[in-house]
């Protein structure tokens, strides 16, 4: 199956979910947007109030719904609006990080960034990073949901 | 008149009734034994007695898909989802296969009769296979179920030193023997293939249980009873004769399916209603259900108990809060 | 020395019925035998005629503290007989503000360990008429002839890993303490997975977890899912679906084991009763390794006092990704 996709002629685009926190990170992306910086279209951005916010089963259904790759993106320590969220999260999503790559997820599909407001180069950077490591990796079936959507799979994004 | 099929002849058998459509039989995996599918390279387990757990999932699947569509816009696609493959359930004991006739009075005795249950029933040929040694947990002399002779089954099986003895009893039976004619041996030797199978019986005496229960439904002793349970569902799901299921959708704007799986009546969820009542709101209505519907709702619709002694919940349940128990509480004990 | 269990068990008696007898308590939460040599139950005992079945011996496996939360609803003091990991899994609870210690009252039982009849019939074959133990060794009786061996070689998978098999909280200890054991072996299974890529880790897992029926007993003996409502069955948003596809028993799974991270007693209770062995501690335990790797030793249910890892935070915490 993952051969098959990963030939160009099937058109494959990985799909990445980025849960980027409302004050940083996703501003970050924003800042992005408006200093017209490109990124991939791959990823598909979901504003969240903080990194801390990032209940495990979000990551989990977004793999089983076709996720290829999955990104928290966070303030960084230190910065949180809410003072001390990510230095939860980091505690929290670094043991999840372990226990998905000890279930067999490849490490490069689940990433934690920190990207502040004002980072929207690396806001972009880190998205073409991600981007291209899934590329590499091709099509994702770990955790994916055979029953989702599996017509349009080759089609996804095309 | 019975044929032998040889132990070195087995795999070949199981490849060639493999080849003709779904070939369950008990596989051994690390501790535990299951009714699997065949494939080159499963341990498959003869001499267990018990599986973990019973083999109603060939007919009544954990899981089974009533529907699939698919959609494209306006347009809805139905996927047939029936199949007509024929099945073969091989090494079936007797108490598992008198389980599957008190579940088929559930599911065929009715108008109509559940489609996908009749369908699986009638494709699957059964082989069932008399017990040598039973298991410390086996008591289904309780029941009157002699563990050396299946009546429903369409090829009875004895296993002997040498390997298999095979005997047809049905139609569908003769069928599958012929198929297998190469490999069988003509001249089989039948000295000795049953043994006085005698398993325990906890002193239970359940005549005339039914009918004592059916006032006892506000009895105190159900007060007690419940304590240990811890509300799992292992009882249910290891079970032959629990047939609970539910139905639930799964689906996206591409498509999706309605499919059953197994339920379970130990869960709080299992009788919880939309607006929040639920008729059974604690571990002590929710055993009293289980242990009266096998004991007096079933026997009251259709005249036995529904247990067949496999004694898996004896083995399985984790605090020993089984069905002797129970009988052993509500007074079905030998007097003397 | 069969003998010298019935001794232990007399002195439980003896201890608790001044207790239950004179009142200080409505419900003493022990064990009695079941139907068969192997198999020791709960016993909710109200009476002197109850406290008559209750036995201390070596398969009173299941932890007794798991009942507190529903009895505790109707008795005002109980009286629990706990091992090491059930006064840990108390703990647990009480951290969690799920029992009150004042109203409870326990008699702490050190624990040699609890032996696995599965292992009992492995080495002694399946006519096995019943075991004699004498210090440390365990006599297996069958028709034939009798064997011995050693009984660590014959306990059940989580007490061999048990490291702490005195109570850490308790109003009354029995007996002598056995003191703490080392474990050199505990993370074993845990890193040999870890040595193995993704790809067989995850064909792994698949297939282990593909027996899982979602009998959901492994949530129902944790002291650590003691939540009122589970993910599972929430309606909206429908975390879990019933389907046994892989996805959903990683679903499960994943965020069983995860609810537990620093919060893991270590107790083994969910492989214990899982009916078709599914290796539950491993995922536990690999939490366990990678909390005490991250942000320092660990140990749930040791002390109620410590806070535990995934509710706090230091500023310069490492992260088990690229911080740059």
């Amino acid at each position: 199956m993952s051969a098959a996709l990963n030939d160009p002629a099937t058109g494959w685009e990985p799909l990445i979910v980025a849960f980027c926190c409302n004050w940083c990170s996703y501003a970050g992306g924003d800042l992005a947007g408006t200093s017209r910086m490109n990124y991939p279209a791959n990823v598909k951005v979901i504003r969240v109030p903080c990194s801390g916010r990032i209940n495990p089963m979000f990551i989990l259904r977004a793999f089983q719904r076709g996720a290829d790759g999955v990104l928290v993106a966070g303030c960084h320590p230190g910065d949180c609006h809410y003072s001390t969220g990510n230095y939860h999260s980091r505690r929290r999503l670094s043991a999840f990080k372990r226990i998905l790559e000890f279930v067999g997820l490849e490490p490069e599909r689940f990433e934690v960034r920190w990207i502040s407001a004002s980072e929207g180069d690396k806001f972009a950077e880190e998205m073409e990073a991600m981007t291209g490591k899934i590329k590499a990796l091709g099509p994702n079936r770990k955790m994916r949901d055979a029953r989702w959507k599996s017509k349009s799979l080759s089609k996804q994004l095309k | 008149m019975k044929k032998l099929l040889l132990k070195e002849k087995w795999p070949e058998l199981w490849a060639l009734l493999a080849h003709e459509g779904p070939l369950y039989l008990p596989v051994e995996e690390g501790s535990v034994v299951l009714y699997q599918l065949w494939q080159e390279g499963v341990k498959v387990n003869l001499e267990a007695v018990n599986s973990t757990v019973s083999p109603k999932d060939i007919f009544l699947p954990r899981e089974e898909t009533y529907l699939r569509y698919s959609c494209q816009g306006e347009m809805l696609d139905l996927e047939d989802v029936e199949s007509d493959e024929p099945i073969i359930a091989f090494a079936l004991h007797p108490c598992d296969l008198k389980a599957i006739e008190m579940i088929d009075r559930v599911f065929l005795n009715q108008d109509p009769p559940d489609a996908l249950y009749k369908k699986r029933r009638e494709n699957t040929t059964v082989v069932a296979l008399a017990c040598r040694q039973p298991d410390p947990y086996c008591f289904c002399g309780v029941f009157g179920i002699d563990p050396t002779d299946a009546p429903g089954a369409d090829v009875m099986a004895y296993l002997t030193e040498k390997g298999l003895l095979l005997e047809e009893q049905t139609a569908k039976g003769k069928i599958l023997l012929e198929k297998a004619a190469p490999l069988l041996e003509v001249e089989a030797d039948e000295t000795n293939i049953t043994v006085d199978v005698k398993t325990q019986d906890f002193g239970l005496q359940v005549e005339g249980l039914p009918e004592d229960l059916q006032e006892r439904f506000n009895d105190p002793v159900w007060d007690d009873l419940f304590r240990s349970c811890l509300g799992c569902g292992i009882c249910t799901y290891v079970c032959p004769t629990c047939y609970c299921f539910d139905v639930e959708d799964y689906g996206h704007e591409e498509g999706g399916e309605r499919f059953r799986c197994w339920d379970s009546c130990m869960f709080g969820h299992f009788t919880q209603m939309a607006g929040g009542h639920n008729p059974r709101p604690s571990r002590k209505e929710r055993v009293r259900q289980r242990f009266m519907h096998k004991l007096c709702y079933y026997p009251e619709t259709y005249g036995e108990i529904a247990c067949v002694g496999c004694g898996r919940c004896l083995r399985s349940c984790p605090v020993n809060l089984d069905i002797v128990q129970a009988i052993k509480a509500l007074g079905g004990e030998k007097v003397g | 020395m069969e003998e010298q269990i019935s001794e232990q068990t007399v002195k439980v008696k003896k201890a608790v019925s001044q207790d239950l007898l004179g009142g200080r308590i409505d419900l003493l939460l022990g064990w009695e035998k079941g139907h068969y040599w192997w198999q020791s139950r709960p016993l909710f005992a109200r009476s002197e005629k109850d406290l008559e079945r209750l036995v201390w011996d070596s398969f009173c496996a299941v932890n007794l503290s798991r009942y507190l939360q529903d009895e505790l609803k109707e008795n005002k003091k109980i009286g629990v007989l706990v091992k090491g990991c059930d006064a840990r899994a108390f703990n647990r609870l009480l951290q969690d503000r799920i029992v009150e210690r004042e109203r409870v009252i326990l008699y702490g039982l050190p624990c040699p360990g609890m032996l696995d009849y599965a292992r009992l019939t492995e080495e002694g074959g399946s006519d096995l008429e019943g075991i004699i133990e004498q210090d440390g060794t365990v006599i297996l009786q069958t028709k034939e002839e009798n064997k011995e061996m050693p009984r660590e070689e014959l306990l059940l998978a989580r007490c061999r890993n048990c490291m702490h098999p005195d109570p850490v909280v308790y109003d009354q200890m029995l007996f002598t303490p056995l003191g703490d054991r080392e474990r050199p072996e505990h993370f074993k299974a845990v890193e040999e997975l870890e040595r193995l890529s993704a790809d067989e880790r995850y064909t792994y897992w698949e297939k282990e977890l593909s027996r899982c029926l979602r009998c959901y007993a492994c949530r129902q003996v944790c002291p650590y899912c003691s939540c009122l409502e589970c993910f599972v069955e929430q309606k909206s948003p429908r975390w879990q679906g019933r389907a046994y596809q892989p996805s959903e028993n990683f679903m499960f799974h994943l965020v069983r084991a995860y609810h537990g991270t620093g919060r893991c007693i270590d107790c083994g209770e969910c492989e214990r009763v899982c009916p078709v062995g599914i290796p539950l501690m491993e995922l536990n335990r690999k939490l366990i390794k990678d909390i005490n790797e991250l942000y320092g030793h660990y140990e749930a249910g040791l002390d109620p006092e410590q806070e535990p890892p995934l509710l706090t935070y230091r500023p310069d915490d490492p992260a088990a990704f690229s911080e740059k």
